[in-house]
């Protein structure tokens, strides 16, 4: 439907006005919410997150389109819940206590949002009381966790003793990334993955979901 | 590049900052050496680095903005309220605690570009070495003596993260129709090119413009921004960078200068009008607006000087 791919396009070229004025045209055309966050808003952040994973597209790009899609989901969420439309899942996501780099996590929660998932940003210097807080929490399937720093990269280890101290850590799926991370580090504190960049935590949080 | 052991010296001149920062990338690129840095991880490929001297001719003239930097354009707004009116200086360690030697698992700051320039303690002296530069300026525009520096030789070797930026110098030329033209030269002793330069250069050419308004003020003459020449010892891209540079052609991964090549400068740069909004609030929590709400623990001044940003910022003529 043109409609939808109208919606999707101008969430690429990051048009947040446009996107608001199509999605209640879209609206008072009586086309549900599911669909016009599904065809419509979906649609066109799965095309930023293939841009930006085969590097077409430059970060700052992507918050903007991220900037576009959230202008249209302001308007469909309240409808999304009404119609209790539920999501493919829900993630935890936060940098590290004692760091204050959050670009990445946020990246992150915009692609995972983009693609369908409900996000819990915990923001930045987040101490693992309040991820085990959160993960204790029915919706919560996954939990992601971002550093910046190698000083502060060591504390992730610390947040899976508390997921398992908790009885949490067979309940929620442990993701980490950063830029001084890998995947040996990964393995190293049994996180269950660990994604590169921000296209790549996608497929990862889908991949353990079994989506 | 053949290694010789010489380090390349590279110079690159263009109108705009997004044109600098192209070529700056390209050059470094192409003729920098391989060196290790403390940085690297295991399995990382040495670094390119060269020393760099870059010239903007005209820092505010348009597009002013690259779209490629490692933030968005909310994040770059907040960097830049913090080197121009100290927005993070509260994150600092207090210097008391910074002398008893630094934990490894305190993270705070051990310093600001803001702090080192505005407030550089040295004995029992706080100096705004901003003001002093504004006032070395206004008197004598002339003057080889307008700098002001960040390294600190006690605090800064023993900290993992010591400053980059060493030194700013001005000087002020007559225009030959009764006004000045500001010049500025930053003295950087290490940089991440492909993801600190670009936002570096914003923040710096914003406080360029601070001074220059300044010494307008101070003199009532009109004064004019000249080029900004920006020079580093080591500019450097990380070998970690070199997968997003390089590309991967069998997964269909596009290299960075592929990137380029196959979009119009117009699409890959942005002109100030387009940023201004988002420089307020980019709708994704970042931004002056979203800076102001998040932060309750900004000290006053610092919210004051931030809140007249975002005034100025809502006025139609200022260009971001």
């Amino acid at each position: 439907m043109a409609m939808f791919e109208e919606i999707a396009e101008e969430v690429v070229k990051g048009q947040a006005d446009k996107v608001r004025d199509l999605v209640q045209k879209a609206l008072s055309e009586e086309i549900s919410a599911e669909e016009l966050l599904n065809s419509g808003l979906v649609a066109g952040m799965n095309v930023v997150s293939e841009k930006f994973k085969n590097n077409e597209f430059f970060i700052p790009e992507v918050l903007v389109s991220a900037r576009a899609m959230h202008s249209g989901l302001d308007i469909l969420k309240p409808l999304l819940a009404e119609a209790n439309v539920k999501s493919r899942g829900t993630v935890v996501l936060g940098t590290v206590k004692g760091d204050l780099h959050d670009i990445g996590k946020n990246i992150v929660g915009m692609m995972l949002q983009g693609a369908g998932f409900e996000i819990v940003d915990l923001g930045a210097d987040v101490p693992k009381e309040k991820f085990i807080e959160h993960a204790q929490q029915q919706e919560i399937n996954v939990v992601g966790m971002s550093a910046l720093l190698t000083t502060t990269m060591v504390y992730m280890k610390e947040i899976i003793q508390a997921l398992k101290d908790a009885g949490l850590r067979e309940k929620v799926k442990v993701i980490i990334g950063g830029a001084p991370v890998t995947q040996a580090y990964a393995d190293q504190i049994e996180a269950d993955g660990y994604a590169p960049d921000a296209a790549s935590a996608v497929d990862l949080t889908k991949e353990l979901l079994n989506l | 590049m053949m290694q010789t052991g010489d380090i390349p010296i590279i110079t690159v001149k263009a109108d705009t900052i997004p044109r600098a920062y192209e070529q700056a990338i390209k050059e470094v690129w192409e003729n920098g050496i391989s060196v290790r840095t403390e940085y690297d991880r295991p399995g990382d490929p040495p670094s390119r680095d060269a020393t760099v001297v870059i010239v903007v001719h005209q820092p505010f003239s348009q597009p002013r903005f690259h779209r490629s930097f490692a933030d968005g354009l909310g994040g770059l707004a907040e960097y830049v309220m913090e080197v121009v009116h100290g927005a993070h200086d509260y994150w600092v360690k207090p210097l008391e605690e910074i002398l008893k030697g630094t934990e490894s698992k305190d993270t705070r700051w051990t310093y600001t570009y803001h702090g080192r320039l505005f407030e550089y303690r040295i004995e029992d002296a706080v100096i705004n070495q901003i003001d002093t530069m504004v006032k070395k300026l206004s008197e004598a525009g002339f003057t080889r003596r307008a700098q002001a520096i960040t390294w600190n030789p006690k605090l800064d070797p023993p900290t993992e993260d010591p400053p980059c930026l060493q030194r700013i110098w001005g000087r002020l030329c007559e225009d030959g129709e009764g006004g000045y033209v500001f010049n500025m030269n930053t003295h950087w002793r290490s940089r991440d090119l492909f993801k600190a330069w670009f936002e570096n250069v914003i923040a710096l050419t914003t406080l360029m413009r601070k001074i220059s308004d300044s010494i307008s003020k101070e003199t009532k003459k009109p004064v004019r921004l000249g080029r900004y020449v920006d020079i580093s010892d080591s500019l450097h891209i990380y070998g970690s960078y070199f997968r997003e540079i390089e590309g991967d052609e069998e997964r269909g991964i596009k290299s960075f200068f592929e990137k380029l090549e196959g979009r119009s400068f117009e699409d890959r740069t942005w002109h100030s009008n387009f940023v201004k909004p988002y420089f307020i609030d980019d709708g994704v929590g970042k931004g002056l607006k979203p800076m102001l709400e998040r932060e309750k623990d900004m000290p006053a001044p610092v919210r004051e000087a931030i809140t007249e940003e975002l005034r100025l910022m809502e006025e139609d003529d200022y260009i971001v």
